[in-house]
């Protein structure tokens, strides 16, 4: 009992930093945007639409972010083999890995800015300086919160990988909740917020982002600012879940029948969570949905 | 290493950074065997300039592969590059002093096979999809391999696996504590697997340079020898690893300058806080 006790508090801890993880991974990834909203960023000044808006492909957020957290753990793991104790190691590889971050960042920016030479995009040394520092502050949030999470899960609860493959693993699923969740709301609704809500990307619209802001010319510091309110809040809640709702039923039902519990109440969690999902796309889709007026026009 | 490329119409050749890649990278994995005669560490170096061409060959093969609109993201590429690779180097640590050039047939068998099946079995047909494959899984394999020499002074299995340690004044072998048992793999697979395809995915568009891409390759290349660096602390001695991080930050540094300069050279303009210029019509 003592046992599981301590496993369920080590669960809601790591489920505490997941959601801080997956909060700061989104923020960052929108104020470099990184993955889906980045093609329209890209494409942009393509449709004569030159911008102020900070550009980083560096790949999908999840393949990046399974080498950011990999990256931060394999150097955490190489200081704690050193005997530095666990959590300055943790600390120290996250620098580092952050450091790395920074570098893809801003190499990513330029490479793509000229590139764009033919249609007149400056390289704004300006928008370099603020906007790097601002995602390597976040970045650093999300790959320390994981990487520790991941600590937790193999020196707490005794998992037998070893940590850089578990940061590997839960920086991809970190990308890719960040991705899913928090990346349409930018990509669909921010950058469009001059076309009707729940539009989507028209193809006449495209690259036509909203380049102004409330006062002077947006930036990504105020795409951050705006998606961390909803964004942000849904990432991390989105992730938070994953990493407390796995270990939880591991913990609790991994006894019975030889671990068969613990995959039966997973499958009995997805069947849950798809019955969710579907009631609140019927419901959205009525209340704002732009589907009724469409099949009105037609018919 | 510097990548010292004239723009011309089209760059350099294909094939002929191919040829100059896959020799020097195995020439400077071959240089890591100086660990063993030597009975030093201090050569681990040699295998983070092998990762260095490597990649820089490996960059090339996207840019030729991608530039064909294959339906998935560059990084994609990258992935299936050093998934290919890491099976065939793997198994190739097993084979001694012949282990890079076992590496390096596998990977092309393996590449050849996965190339085969995307054109005609998935009918994917890119004219340049099985030749790219076969490449990249041989730079994918010569890559980890090159890492895990920086890393750990060399790559035959035994010492890929297994660590000596002094536990208690007594002499102890560990599984745990090595390149393979402690998961420092995944890291040498994402540092490579990132760095391969970022170059062309920073620098595709209408404007992509043949000589300011393979600078970024050099660049990520020594950036990812530099924290290779840093974790060959735990598994090399302490003057070794130096030597690595030093001559990985001078790389690093003079690479990362020069691209400022190249991207310098072609971009529109490079401004310094001002508005975004008018253009007719917007």
């Amino acid at each position: 009992m003592e046992q599981i006790v301590f496993g369920i508090g080590i669960t809601a801890l790591t489920g505490a930093l997941a959601t801080v993880a997956g909060s700061a991974e989104d923020t960052e990834s929108n104020i470099g945007s990184q993955g889906d909203p980045n093609s329209q960023v890209q494409l942009a000044p393509q449709m004569g639409f030159l911008h102020r808006i900070f550009n980083k492909a560096v790949a999908g957020e999840p393949p990046a972010y399974g080498l950011w957290c990999a990256l931060g753990a394999g150097l955490a793991w190489a200081f704690m083999a050193m005997q530095i104790n666990a959590i300055l190691a943790i600390v120290l590889g996250c620098v580092l890995a952050v450091f790395v971050q920074g570098v893809y960042a801003t190499t990513a920016y330029l490479g793509r800015t000229a590139s764009l030479a033919k249609f007149g995009q400056p390289v704004y040394v300006d928008i370099i300086k603020s906007m790097t520092t601002v995602t390597m502050a976040h970045a650093f949030i999300a790959i320390f919160c994981t990487v520790a999470l991941c600590q937790l899960i193999n020196g707490a609860l005794g998992h037998p990988f070893p940590l850089p493959l578990l940061a590997l693993i839960w920086g991809i699923a970190l990308g890719a909740a960040g991705s899913a969740t928090g990346n349409p709301y930018y990509g669909k609704e921010r950058q469009y917020q001059n076309q009707k809500f729940g539009a989507g990307v028209p193809i006449s619209a495209s690259g036509n982002i909203v380049r102004y802001a409330e006062a002077g010319e947006r930036n990504s510091i105020d795409n951050g600012f705006f998606t961390h309110k909803i964004g942000g809040s849904a990432s991390g809640i989105c992730f938070g879940l994953i990493v407390f709702l796995e270990l939880w039923r591991t913990i609790l039902f991994e006894k019975i029948y030889a671990g068969w519990g613990a995959i039966a109440v997973g499958v009995l969690l997805i069947l849950i969570f798809t019955v969710i999902d579907r009631y609140i796309e019927v419901w959205a889709r009525k209340n704002y949905g732009p589907y009724t007026a469409a099949k009105e026009a037609e018919s | 290493m510097s990548v010292k490329v004239e723009v011309i119409e089209g760059g350099v050749p294909h094939n002929k950074i191919m040829i100059a890649g896959l020799v020097s990278t195995l020439v400077c994995i071959y240089l890591t065997y100086l660990n063993a005669f030597t009975n030093t560490e201090m050569f681990s170096f040699f295998g983070g300039l092998a990762v260095v061409s490597a990649l820089i060959w490996g960059s090339h093969t996207i840019k030729v592969l991608c530039s064909y609109g294959i339906g998935t993201g560059v990084p994609s590429a990258g992935m299936i590059a050093f998934g290919s690779g890491v099976i065939a180097m793997l198994l190739a640590t097993k084979f001694g002093m012949l282990a890079p050039i076992v590496a390096l047939v596998l990977a092309a068998v393996i590449g050849f096979i996965l190339g085969y099946v995307s054109n005609n079995i998935l009918n994917m047909k890119i004219p340049a999809m099985v030749q790219a494959l076969t490449e990249m899984a041989v730079v994918g394999a010569l890559t980890v391999m090159g890492f895990a020499a920086l890393i750990t002074g060399g790559f035959s299995f035994v010492g890929l696996t297994t660590s000596k340690a002094v536990f208690m004044g007594l002499p102890m072998t560990s599984y745990g504590n090595s390149f393979l048992g402690g998961g420092l793999i995944a890291v040498a697979f994402l540092l490579g697997a990132i760095a391969i395809q970022h170059p062309f995915n920073a620098c595709l568009g209408p404007g992509w340079k043949q000589d300011r891409m393979l600078m970024l390759t050099a660049e990520c290349g020594f950036l990812s020898m530099i924290v290779a660096a840093v974790m060959s602390f735990a598994l090399i001695s302490a003057g070794s690893a130096i030597i690595s991080l030093i001559i990985a930050l001078i790389g690093w540094f003079y690479t990362y300058s020069q691209y400022f300069v190249l991207s310098k050279r072609d971009a529109a303009a490079w401004l310094d806080s001002k508005p975004i210029p008018d253009t007719e019509g917007h």
